[in-house]
């Protein structure tokens, strides 16, 4: 039973509200970031305009708004204004299969996560059109780097997600998994609470991870590193050319947030909007019935699910008021050497476990594997990182210090990452430095 | 010479590509040249091949003013060469001054000078960190930083009326002495500030991105660092113990022992390591000072117009960042004929682009910052 009216304010009242929710994420998550930065730094942070500062992003979005935009002679122009539009068009789009609560679902796409990885790998097209279309070495390196980046981040990332998927399959009562995001939250959420964090927290540290990564945020925003590339791949725009790649990063925050809140985190499920769901005094598709028992629903559950998603946002903040900036190579190396092997493992494993385990402990024993897991992985990243531990002498001074007892000054080590060793071009024979 | 503007070279890479070194301007206007540091550096793709430093932006001709002032008000110019660490720079244009016409400062100029000394180590010391931290894209070590920092310009104000260009020194001893309460001001100063040390400590040191970033990262060996004529927490951080204050002292260094910081690791993590235990070795040398501090006149009586005799003379300090020595020539009028600054951010410039050779642009931040350059002093 389709009820045409219903369709038309559904469509209408979701639509407004991703607008809204997008335009205005921004706004709030830059007056927040800078507030919690600013108390995590032990100063004031904006308090001009508006209470506390409230306004002072709004201000900042009217400045951006009347801002010339300025554009050096020698950019590719069609490449150059393109740019902006097609990193931000993706992060729009990736709203449409987001389950807020089951009434704010734009589309229950059956391919849910597939489009959402499929969409996030889009954005790397508009960054690095900027890189190019600026005609700036800055820029360029930026738009390198992000490619970069972006492209191998994407592997562990959709890996990360597989294991999810999987459980999908176990939970579901008639054993098929699914993609879709409506079903993975109504699965987190049937009989009881099963937020797949608790079977799958590694799952949800690598996503995180890579999410960072995708959205260029710290530790890992080298394409715009300002202590080394200026603003990157952002050096030449201004206005609102550059607030859109702005709004796009922050729309990046949100859609990041979100997933791994559905994913993860049992989407909009919480106290009042399971309570309805397992009482199952509301529909979770509505068709054309639409009552205050509803309204109230959907309000909890979108409450729930924006409670969720700015937490997981909040930990972007706090994450980058903590950590330095990792060097591109090894971004790479983190990637390949750690991530992908990590989730390739997690795969097999779950699987495994899946399969093998009998129906009642299924969900017990893989969960507790992967915390298990968990715990291997950070001892393992702090082991592969490869910092010698606080106190202790790197390698290389340990060996100095050795031959120096033998009194044997020739056989010094050379030390990693300088001179020998290092690849340089054919025809490099300069020793010292200054003059060539 | 020059490979500023040098056309760049064509190299056939592994796969068969015309790969082309590019030639990237970083400067004198970048977030992270601490200054006006230009650096011209040919890339082959994100590896540094060759690394030109170009200064001279920010040349002020501080050395041809002091020869255009009396002894006297060259003092204050001396604020402006280094300008992180004026404390020191008037200590040691004014303690030339003094060996050219061998006069001693009474006890408690040297003591205070030792005291002011060490807090403006401190704060030069706090910077170097906290934009260090910044290059390495950390953004909460610098405000920390600043916010110590700001205690100690506070304390200056005090005593010198002036936070930043003191102008505190005097041929002969110090300007004021001590306010009121000062000293207890101080004291609560060092107490907050060894908290804050710690949690400086707790935030940076332990972080395995800042020590995968760091370590093996800009290495100098000592014979290199000895050879490149480096000084101060450089050469202590490449395992060469050597300190102007303890084997050359002067002043209340004579009655003070310090203690010198030395790492053997020779890389930008030692010399990050090297720093934030001089922070803690000087805060212990205020204490000591403190302690210690005598009584009696601030300054010598000099005559209003200072002529020191006919002669020249070299009086080094262990500056912030080395050794800083001054270099007079006095003609035996009120002027000086010649005042040379050997600056060590200038000297320790010079090993930037044998550093930097080989390293990925992502090192180039993280080996300029370690070498704490401050353009100030550079150029001059």
């Amino acid at each position: 039973m389709v009820n045409i009216g219903f369709q038309i304010v559904h469509f209408v009242v979701t639509l407004l509200f991703f607008i809204f929710l997008v335009a205005t994420n921004a706004v709030i998550m830059v007056y927040a970031e800078r507030k919690v930065m600013a108390f995590m730094q032990d100063r004031v942070g904006p308090k001009y305009y508006g209470p506390f500062g409230a306004l002072q992003s709004t201000y900042d979005v009217m400045k951006l708004l009347l801002k010339e935009i300025v554009r050096s002679r020698d950019t590719d122009n069609a490449i150059f204004s393109l740019a902006p539009m097609i990193f931000f068009a993706p992060v729009l789009t990736a709203f449409v299969m987001l389950p807020f609560s089951p009434f704010m679902t734009t589309s229950a796409l059956g391919t849910g996560l597939l489009l959402y990885v499929a969409l996030s790998s889009l954005d790397v097209i508009g960054v690095f059109m900027a890189g190019w279309g600026s005609n700036s070495k800055y820029s360029l390196i930026g738009g390198l780097r992000s490619a970069a980046q972006m492209i191998s981040y994407e592997l562990p990332l959709l890996l990360s997600l597989v294991g999810v998927v999987m459980l999908t399959s176990v939970v579901s009562h008639n054993g098929i998994g699914s993609i879709s995001f409506t079903d993975i939250v109504s699965a987190q959420m049937h009989p009881w609470w099963l937020w797949f964090v608790l079977i799958q927290p590694l799952g949800l540290i690598i996503y995180y991870t890579c999410g960072l990564a995708e959205t260029n945020r710290a530790p890992f925003d080298l394409p715009e590193a300002e202590s080394e590339l200026v603003a990157g791949y952002l050096t030449e725009y201004s206005g609102m050319q550059w607030a859109m790649f702005f709004l796009g990063e922050y729309g990046n925050m949100l859609i990041v947030s979100s997933v791994a809140t559905v994913l993860f985190l049992g989407g909009w499920s919480g106290p009042g909007a399971d309570l309805a769901f397992w009482h199952s005094t509301v529909t979770a598709n509505p068709g054309g019935v639409f009552s205050v028992a509803d309204l109230i629903f959907n309000v909890i559950a979108v409450f729930w699910f924006l409670v969720k998603v700015y937490f997981l946002q909040s930990i972007f903040i706090w994450v980058r008021t903590t950590l330095p900036r990792l060097r591109a190579d090894q971004l790479m190396q983190y990637a390949w050497l750690i991530l992908i092997p990590v989730t390739l493992v997690n795969i097999l494993v779950t699987a495994a476990l899946l399969l093998a385990v009998p129906q009642p402990y299924t969900l017990w024993v893989t969960g507790g594997v992967n915390f298990v897991m968990l715990i291997g992985y950070v001892l393992l990243l702090s082991r592969a990182i490869g910092a010698s531990p606080k106190g202790t002498l790197p390698p290389w001074v340990q060996a100095r210090q050795r031959a120096l007892a033998r009194n044997a000054k020739a056989a010094l080590p050379p030390p990693p990452g300088t001179t020998a060793g290092q690849a340089l071009p054919a025809g490099e024979t300069e020793t010292l430095a200054g003059s060539r | 010479m020059a490979t500023v503007n040098e056309a760049p070279r064509y190299a056939e890479s592994d796969e068969g590509f015309r790969t082309e070194e590019m030639i990237l301007n970083m400067g004198p206007q970048h977030p992270s040249t601490h200054g006006v540091l230009r650096l011209v550096m040919t890339l082959e793709g994100e590896t540094v091949v060759h690394c030109t430093p170009v200064i001279g932006y920010l040349h002020r001709g501080i050395e041809k003013i002091l020869e255009n002032r009396t002894y006297m008000a060259g003092i204050r110019y001396m604020d402006n060469s280094d300008y992180l660490s004026p404390m020191l720079n008037e200590t040691a244009y004014a303690g030339a001054v003094e060996q050219l016409m061998g006069i001693e400062p009474p006890r408690r100029a040297q003591y205070l000078r030792l005291i002011t000394n060490e807090m403006q180590r401190i704060a030069s010391h706090l910077v170097a960190v906290g934009t260090y931290m910044l290059d390495l894209g950390a953004f909460t070590p610098i405000l920390y930083a600043f916010r110590d920092r700001e205690g100690l310009l506070e304390l200056f104000e005090e005593v010198a009326g002036s936070r930043f260009n003191v102008n505190y020194m005097r041929v002969g001893g110090v300007l004021h002495d001590l306010p009121v309460g000062w000293l207890q001001r101080l004291e609560a100063w060092l107490d907050t500030f060894e908290n804050s040390w710690k949690e400086l400590d707790v935030l940076i040191t332990g972080n395995e991105i800042f020590m995968k970033r760091t370590q093996g990262v800009g290495y100098i060996d000592p014979d290199q660092a000895v050879a490149f004529g480096m000084t101060g927490p450089i050469l202590r951080a490449s395992g060469v113990n050597f300190d102007l204050r303890v084997n050359r002292p002067y002043g209340a260094y004579r009655d003070i022992k310090v203690n010198p910081v030395v790492r053997e690791d020779g890389d930008a993590f030692g010399r990050y390591m090297c720093r934030m235990y001089e922070m803690k070795e000087s805060a212990r040398l205020i204490r000591e000072g403190m302690a210690a501090l005598p009584g009696g006149p601030i300054g010598t009586r000099t005559p209003i117009a200072l002529r020191p005799p006919r002669g020249e003379t070299y009086f080094a300090i262990e500056s912030s960042k080395g050794e800083l020595g001054i270099y007079l020539i006095s003609d035996g009028s009120e002027y000086p004929y010649r005042a040379k600054i050997r600056g060590p951010s200038f000297v320790n410039l010079q090993i930037v682009p044998e550093l930097m050779r080989g390293h990925k642009m992502g090192d180039v931040v993280a080996i300029l910052g370690s070498i704490d350059l401050v353009l100030g002093e550079v150029d001059r």
